[in-house]
């Protein structure tokens, strides 16, 4: 009995020296400064010591403050351009590499994979100057489009936002790629080739037996890739820094601009911040919710 | 079968299709790199006069490594890479170490406690730095971290940790009990089975975390760029776009200094291959 006791007393001691140090560094990074910063929005603190300044609740007014200013919109408008191309140009793209290469049609599948990834695995910082010089007066693609018909020459300028969603579109598709290949080879071959020797086409196959068995995988890849459009940081930041005036801004560079351009505007950069998560779930929510009426036919 | 259908002319046709649309994107994925790579050999001058050919091709020019002589010595390139492997290897030692530990805890040691932590790092996997980029900024200031290497480590560990826990825990939970059991049977500490028997065999997941870790690590940009203002502390990314960006002009020069900037995950790409796929997709279970 005793030794019952010392072991239980073990037992937990031993757990809690396991997991206690990861859980203590989460809080600290991560679960505190989530909360914080939704007191923080809700607050007019302006700078000064976190611990000893006076910080007063003032209730909703950043909120009201990010809501009346025409940027959010600018910015929010641009996030949601590039949901829309995550969703409908990555996720495509992405699936149709992936069932090329998995359905035993090409040798060379490494090659073709590695190749279409490669833009992914660079640091956004490398990927978003490269394209800004690509893309500047003196860069290559004006020489390129004079080619063509000097004339699309003005598109650039008359609208830059497009540039930002064309490299974005180009770096990710090899993500989706990779996580559609990975789970076609999931998918029993004996049940396709039944299916094809029953005279099924590859059509057929592709709508009746492939589709339906990645359905949760679409959904995944679909949240993946809403949160990581509203996220997006690195590669604007980089590549437009927002500019020409704010017509590239995208969230989270609304919200840099407030916290850290300038003097510092903490609640108005923690409202935009919270406003993201609430997009971000909502979005997420909403694909959830479509894949419960559509999804899992099978 | 297979022979008698990739022998029909409708088959044929449907290869070449297929091939030309793969071998048309992949070259749309690479040729930007091979333009920069293509680019870092010319003089800004040689670049002005033709973007699109090959260096040295241009009359009175000549392909030339100066520019990355430049770029090394004046980028401070040493020094950033030497603080990116030192940010990314402290933080990949440490949540390894961490990851493991507590993947151990929740997965084999039963307590009433699991539900509420584990739960709350899989929330963790859906924060993101903006949530925290304010506070964390702040905090780091009231504590007297800021510009520190401690005040980059701790924050890159903990956002690193949701996911290495997640998929840890997952792991060891596919360990079977008894080994465990019948090692406490025998008289061994947790401490000695975790040691002994659950590291090893966790090796495959601490691949996937070391993977995952370092290819967000090394790029990491938004975090460092607000905690960090010292020269000497800088990394990779942060010292590039001050650097190559602030280089609007001197386009040889900028592209040398990228090319250095890439080639290091590209050799850890080209390397470890398989195991990034791998990675990815691990990473992707969750949403």
């Amino acid at each position: 009995m005793k030794g019952g006791v010392t072991k239980r007393r073990e037992h937990y001691v031993t757990y809690w020296v396991l997991v206690l140090p990861a859980f203590l560094i989460y809080i600290l990074v991560m679960a505190f400064p989530t909360i914080y910063s939704v007191v923080l929005s809700l607050s007019d603190y302006r700078g000064g010591n976190l611990f000893t300044s006076d910080i007063n609740f003032v209730g909703f007014d950043s909120y009201k403050e990010v809501i009346d200013d025409q940027y959010f919109y600018v910015a929010l408008k641009n996030n949601l351009l590039l949901v829309f191309i995550s969703v409908f140009g990555q996720i495509p793209l992405g699936f149709i590499f992936a069932y090329l290469l998995s359905r035993d049609m090409v040798k060379h599948k490494d090659f073709f994979q590695t190749m279409i990834y490669l833009p992914s695995v660079i640091s956004t910082v490398v990927i978003g100057l490269l394209w800004k010089s690509f893309f500047s007066p003196n860069g290559a693609f004006v020489q390129l489009i004079r080619v063509f018909n000097p004339s699309y020459e003005a598109a650039l300028s008359s609208y830059p936002f497009g540039q930002v969603l064309f490299v974005t579109l180009w770096m990710y598709v090899g993500n989706y790629l990779i996580i559609f290949m990975a789970n076609l080879q999931k998918i029993d071959s004996s049940i396709i080739e039944a299916a094809k020797i029953d005279g099924a086409s590859e059509m057929q196959v592709l709508w009746h037996i492939i589709l339906p068995a990645l359905s949760g995988v679409i959904v995944t890849a679909s949240i993946l890739a809403i949160s990581g459009s509203l996220k997006a940081f690195d590669l604007i930041y980089v590549m437009t820094g927002g500019g020409p005036a704010n017509r590239t801004t995208v969230l989270s560079i609304f919200m840099y601009d407030k916290a850290f351009k300038g003097a510092p505007n903490y609640p108005v950069a923690n409202a935009i911040s919270t406003i993201m998560v609430v997009i971000s779930f909502t979005l997420i929510g909403i694909t959830k919710f479509i894949e419960s009426r559509v999804g899992g036919r099978e | 079968m297979a022979n008698i259908q990739s022998h029909s002319p409708a088959a044929k046709v449907g290869k070449v299709i297929t091939y030309s649309v793969l071998l048309v994107f992949s070259c749309f994925a690479v040729v930007p790199l091979l333009w920069l790579f293509m680019n870092s050999f010319k003089t800004t001058q040689e670049f002005m006069i033709d973007k699109l050919s090959l260096p040295g091709q241009t009359e009175g020019y000549s392909a030339t490594l100066v520019n990355y002589i430049d770029a090394w010595t004046r980028g401070k390139f040493p020094t950033l890479i030497m603080n990116s492997v030192i940010y990314t290897a402290g933080t990949v030692i440490m949540v390894e170490v961490l990851a493991i530990m507590a993947g151990f805890g929740f997965a084999k040691l039963r307590c009433k406690a699991t539900k509420v932590l584990h739960g709350s790092f899989v929330i963790g996997i859906l924060l993101t730095i903006q949530c925290i980029m304010v506070p964390l900024f702040l905090l780091v200031n009231a504590i007297g971290l800021y510009n520190s290497r401690l005040g980059v480590l701790i924050p890159y560990i903990g956002i690193s940790l949701p996911m290495a826990v997640y998929l840890a825990t997952e792991y060891i939970k596919s360990i079977p009990d008894a080994l465990v059991e019948s090692a406490r049977i025998d008289g061994a500490s947790y401490f000695g089975i975790l040691a002994r028997i659950i590291a090893p065999m966790a090796k495959p997941v601490a691949v996937t975390v070391a993977i995952l870790t370092v290819s967000s690590i090394w790029n990491e940009f938004m975090l460092i760029n607000i905690l960090t203002s010292d020269d000497a502390l800088k990394s990779l990314p942060v010292g590039i776009n001050q650097f190559a960006g602030a280089l609007t002009t001197d386009y040889g020069k900028q592209f040398a200094s990228l090319v250095i900037g890439l080639i290091p995950m590209l050799a850890f790409y080209l390397v470890f291959r398989k195991e990034i796929t791998k990675g990815v997709a691990a990473g992707a279970v969750k949403g």
